[in-house]
């Protein structure tokens, strides 16, 4: 599938501010399976430089600061991604989750995606013995990976309700977990915690879902904002699949990955650090909308 | 078993070694050790009781030292109870230890450049990735850009502790930002004072070139033409904060926090009063992960945004660098033996505690099986993630329902702990009012990079316990500190701090002044000469209680709402208040903003943050100050009077000692400006009030009282005070040091001081303000002073203010 990406964010400061230092993760990743044709950010108010950068774990970085007042920060992005992701079948045979969380732990290969870095509490995401036991009902001895994360996943969509009001990105999983509700970031980090509290590793995924389903197909919850959700690493032959305890499904070809992390604080499409008094009132449009 | 430790020593008699506790004192055979003999010796000389009362100086000793410890449950500074005896460590065992924590710190470096560097420690298989990644302070964005000159640690600490069989063993690494350097050297200080001839005959190895080999690495790697090696503190509300300015004092360092910082263009800049300054070199005493918002942690109000960066780029070094925390991790403790072979090529010189990581299954098992002999502790630096509330606890102790716990969590996250055998610690001699006792200690020794390698502070920070349980996991709770000596086997060479007579540069301003320090120097200023406008208000108000005279109390009853005004006391009726009630009510308001006691404490909170600025003298004064004001009062007329006359004692006391000791420089001046802009504006309401119009003979001798002119207008004139011959003294002689004219006069030549600034447009206003207060007292003469005159030069005192503040104090968007 092709995709045109639209995204606007506009953020309004009660009082203006003197200097403003961000750092943007918008940009689609490019992987075996996802394609970026065309890419742009535009900012208001325009920065003398923006300097294009790559973190840790691989996900594009714009960073720049805005070093003249101002009252309103705004960033625009557009882009064209190809996918061409599909998840595994039905019937992949997978090891036993046993196995998997003892060779995460035993690693030897410390690059970005060895699955070590997505065993331990992160910032937003700390280990809750609450969700735990949620999470070990789907993991007894023995069990398949794939099977316990499918299994999991749809508990959380059946268990939690969809709810924009319910809670905001500083929400945490433990949080969100008590309340049953939340949006996209809550289910994945409810998931993530559940996963690491087994010993077990998992990322968050930040990207994008299309916005108007296929003919005949339901709409996506959360389809008109960026999207987010678990990737858990299966073992070294299977590696990282995706898991979108959102919509019970695994991702394919509707998702579009801009990266993982070990949670938002990973992955948040803009960090600002801004002086300025008062409050600040944030907006976001997202589109997305297949070409041709 | 009671061992009488020496014929000879009456003063030891009673003192008992702890059963299968190595003992520093005596040996196994009851004897004093040799290296012990002379100090015990000198001891007797002196007599216990002599020792008694040298030792109740010591805390005060202490506290003239500088170095106080604030705890973060209480809001008061507390002494660190330091032993009046040191541990002394023998020439012997002094070349075990410094050759040990040599090599250990080379060890730490050399895993530190490799695990942010190639990570072959992973690739080989020497550590399990997961030994990494679970550390939060392996940092990410630190990743594949080494620092400068591949250079990780400039200063390492180390806790060593003594087993029974006389060996010393490492407890603890500390690489972060590691503390308890200048507390070595307060105790030190503070035990020379008390023992002065007994350290001086044992030929005690000093400290000072420890630190100036320390200073001269960090200098050395600083650009002259920089703003010089910045220490970054976390702030005044740091546990550690005051060792922070104690050393940035001693070694010459100036003590900035992250609102000191500028990132421009991938470079660090100083933001001082007079622009931006390039910094090159930081010693680090904020934890890396506080350092940067905008790359690292996220919540951090503590940090620049953009210091990760300026790190990668090469602009800046820090020391530690960031992330070098990594290595503290007690998981990597099982490693060490390994990797000191992979990357040393050598055996462990000092042991480490017997450690296993319950991430390996082997490893685990081994916990298991020997669950009750072991303590049990996180595995990485900080518990994280409420997984694991116990910290290091001795399995032994834990209740049935946490052991369970522990070993469910085992059973899924082993990598989270791990197990370590018990360490019994060796005692050493403590006095306490029974005579001589062992107590169990650690000791923390210091090491300092140099451009020839690694130098170990000879002496180092030994914390005793206050009981006598030996086991090392005890010993974190409570307690108190002792000084350790380390005695020569040769003659010492002496080296102090100061350097030699020739070398010596000739500088007349020390150091740059940051935006920050010029806040709180501007506002020390002006809350202490507010305070005092208003003691003085309260001191006229409880003179005048109790006056049924009509004039007189009309004279209180404009002092009372002058009070009001100024937000001292609540806002009331005056029928309901009598004088005596509302001077009592201010000097007991604490949740008025204008009320004396709150002004003092502001005045304090300012101070607090440029500690290193003030002399302990002078911090004393506003402490004792802010004590004084906050004791409980029965709000008497007497009682009242008494207290706001001490306390302007005291504000006389710190102006003067402000006038006579502190140098002038950029920061004397700003805080004279903040006191210039309170007087003038003080002086120009008390004469709005009781100077205008009819005023009457009462309401003027109230003027002439608050503004401190009785006995000039006496000497003066001779004759009833005449509005316009006060207003004259008050308003207009240059030569009254309370006057408006004066304060202008003087703030027009503080200006001057100042340094340039790059903001023309700000510096205009600032100069167009002095002229505008000049030109208002210039349209008037004595005999026409009205209310819309007073107005006048009210808003002009405080145009000055805010024309100041944007200049110097502003946030500016400005590049170097």
């Amino acid at each position: 599938m092709k995709y045109r990406i639209r995204m606007i964010s506009s953020t309004h400061y009660d009082t203006s501010a003197p200097l403003g230092s961000h750092v943007l993760r918008v940009r689609p990743r490019t992987s075996a399976n996802q394609r970026v044709n065309a890419f742009a950010v535009e900012i208001e108010p325009p920065p003398a430089e923006i300097a294009e950068g790559m973190d840790f774990f691989g996900i594009a970085t714009q960073t720049f600061a805005i070093e003249k007042p101002h009252e309103t920060f705004v960033f625009r992005v557009t882009a064209e991604v190809e996918t061409n992701a599909s998840p595994p079948a039905a019937d992949t045979p997978s090891p036993a989750w046993e196995d998997v969380r003892r060779q995460a732990w035993a690693d030897a290969d410390g690059t970005t995606a060895s699955p070590a870095h997505f065993l331990f509490p992160s910032r937003i995401v700390s280990l809750d013995d609450a969700i735990t036991e949620y999470a070990a009902h789907s993991f007894p001895p023995g069990r398949a990976i794939l099977a316990a994360l499918g299994d999991l996943m749809r508990r959380i969509h059946a268990d939690f309700v969809y709810d924009v009001d319910a809670t905001d990105v500083t929400t945490t999983p433990v949080a969100a977990f008590a309340a049953r509700r939340g949006v996209c970031q809550d289910f994945a980090q409810v998931m993530i915690a559940g996963l690491r509290g087994l010993g077990l590793p998992a990322a968050y995924v930040s990207g994008f879902l299309r916005t108007t389903p296929p003919p005949g197909k339901p709409r996506l919850e959360g389809a008109d904002a960026m999207h987010a959700w678990v990737s858990a690493w299966c073992g070294p032959e299977l590696g990282w699949i995706d898991f979108d305890p959102t919509n019970a499904m695994l991702p394919g070809d509707s998702h579009i990955t801009i990266g993982a992390g070990r949670d938002y604080a990973d992955v948040a499409p803009e960090i600002g650090v801004i002086v300025t008094y008062g409050k600040q009132a944030l907006e976001v449009a997202v589109d997305v909308s297949p070409l041709d | 078993m009671t061992y009488v430790a020496d014929p000879m020593a009456s003063i030891l008699s009673g003192y008992a070694p702890i059963e299968g506790v190595y003992d520093e004192l005596v040996d196994a055979t009851g004897r004093v050790r040799a290296h012990w003999r002379p100090f015990i010796n000198a001891l007797e000389h002196l007599g216990l009781q002599e020792l008694a009362h040298r030792a109740d100086g010591v805390a005060r000793r202490l506290r003239e030292s500088g170095v106080y410890y604030r705890a973060y449950d209480r809001d008061a500074d507390q002494a660190w109870p330091l032993s009046a005896t040191p541990v002394l460590i023998s020439a012997d065992d002094w070349r075990v230890i410094e050759a040990g924590v040599v090599q250990r710190a080379q060890l730490m470096e050399a895993t530190l450049r490799d695990v942010y560097g190639p990570r072959t420690l992973v690739s080989n298989g020497d550590i399990p990735a997961a030994i990494v990644t679970g550390s939060p302070d392996f940092l990410r964005p630190m990743s594949g850009k080494p620092p400068v000159d591949n250079r990780y640690l400039y200063f390492y600490a180390v806790d060593l502790g003594r087993a029974p069989d006389g060996r010393w063993w490492v407890l603890n690494d500390r690489t972060q930002a590691p503390s308890g350097a200048g507390y070595a050297l307060g105790n030190r200080i503070a035990l020379a004072r008390t023992l002065p001839e007994t350290m001086h005959d044992l030929d005690v190895q000093r400290l000072a070139g420890f630190f100036q080999a320390f200073r001269a690495m960090l200098t050395g790697r600083s650009a002259p033409d920089s703003a010089g090696v910045c220490l970054l503190t976390p702030g005044p509300y740091n546990e550690t904060y005051y060792e922070h300015a104690y050393l940035a004092r001693y070694l010459g360092f100036l003590l900035v926090e992250g609102e000191d910082l500028a990132v421009r263009n991938g470079a660090v800049f100083l933001r001082t009063v007079a622009g931006l300054k390039k910094i090159d070199m930081l010693l680090r005493r904020l934890d890396a992960d506080f350092a940067d918002p905008l790359e690292l942690n996220p919540g951090s109000q503590l940090g620049a945004p953009g210091l990760a960066h300026a790190a990668r780029a090469g602009t800046v070094s820090f020391a530690n660098a960031l992330g070098s925390g990594l290595v503290e991790s007690r998981a990597l403790m099982s490693f060490w033996p390994r990797l000191a072979q992979r990357l040393l090529g050598e055996d462990l010189l000092l042991p480490n505690i017997a450690t296993w990581w319950c991430g390996d299954d082997a490893a685990r098992d081994v916990v298991r099986a020997r669950l009750d002999d072991l303590a049990i502790a996180p595995a990485f630096t900080t518990e994280r993630g409420g997984l694991f509330h116990w910290g290091a606890t001795r399995t032994a102790e834990l209740s049935p329902q946490d052991r369970a716990a522990l070993l469910a969590r085992m059973e899924r996250r082993g990598g989270d702990f791990v197990g370590q055998e018990l360490v019994t610690l060796s005692s050493s001699p403590v006095m306490t009012s029974q005579g001589f006792e062992p107590r169990p200690f650690q000791l923390r020794v210091f090491a300092a990079a140099t451009e020839d390698g690694w130098v170990v502070m000879p002496g180092g920070f030994c914390r005793v316990s206050s009981r006598s349980d030996p086991l090392a996991i005890n010993i974190q709770r409570g307690g108190m500190s002792a000084d350790a000596w380390v005695l020569a086997d040769g003659p010492l060479v002496y080296r102090s701090l100061l350097p030699a007579a020739n070398t010596v540069e000739i500088r007349r301003a020390v150091g740059a002044l940051t935006t920050r320090t010029a806040e709180n120097m501007f506002w020390l200023g002006r809350y202490l000469e507010r305070a005092d406008a208003c003691l003085r208000l309260v001191r006229a108000l409880a003179t005048r209680a109790g006056e049924r005279d009509p004039e007189a109390v009309a004279v209180t009853d404009r002092l009372c709402a002058l009070m009001e005004t100024w937000g001292a006391i609540a806002e009331g009726d005056a029928e309901e208040r009598s004088a005596g009630e509302a001077a009592a009510e201010a000097m007991q308001a604490t949740d008025m903003f204008g009320a004396p006691p709150v002004l003092v404490r502001r005045a304090l909170h300012a101070a607090s943050a440029i500690r290193d600025m003030l002399s302990p003298d002078a911090w004393r004064m506003i402490k004792g100050l802010d004590r004084q004001l906050f004791e409980p009062m029965d709000g008497t007329v007497a009682e009242t009077l008494d207290r706001a006359e001490r306390a302007l004692r005291e504000l006389a006391a710190f102006s003067g000692y402000a006038h006579e000791n502190m140098t002038r420089s950029t920061g004397w001046a700003i805080l004279d400006i903040g006191r210039r802009v309170e007087r003038g504006l003080a002086v120009t309401r008390y004469t709005a009030h009781f100077g205008l119009g009819d005023a009457g003979p009462s309401a003027l001798d109230a003027l002439l009282e608050l503004g401190d002119s009785q006995i000039t207008y006496a000497r003066r004139y001779f004759v009833t005070a005449s509005p316009a011959a006060v207003a004259d003294l008050l308003i207009f002689d240059e030569d009254n040091p309370r006057s408006c004219a004066f304060q202008a006069e003087h703030l027009r030549a503080l200006l001057d001081q100042l340094p340039e600034s790059a903001h023309s447009d700000a510096a205009n206003v600032l100069r167009r303000s002095v002229v505008l207060l000049e030109a208002t007292m210039a349209s008037r003469s004595p005999g026409d002073v009205d209310i819309a005159f007073t107005d006048e030069l009210d808003a002009a005192f405080l145009h000055v203010a805010t024309s100041f503040s944007a200049l110097y104090l502003a946030d500016h968007a400005d590049t170097p």
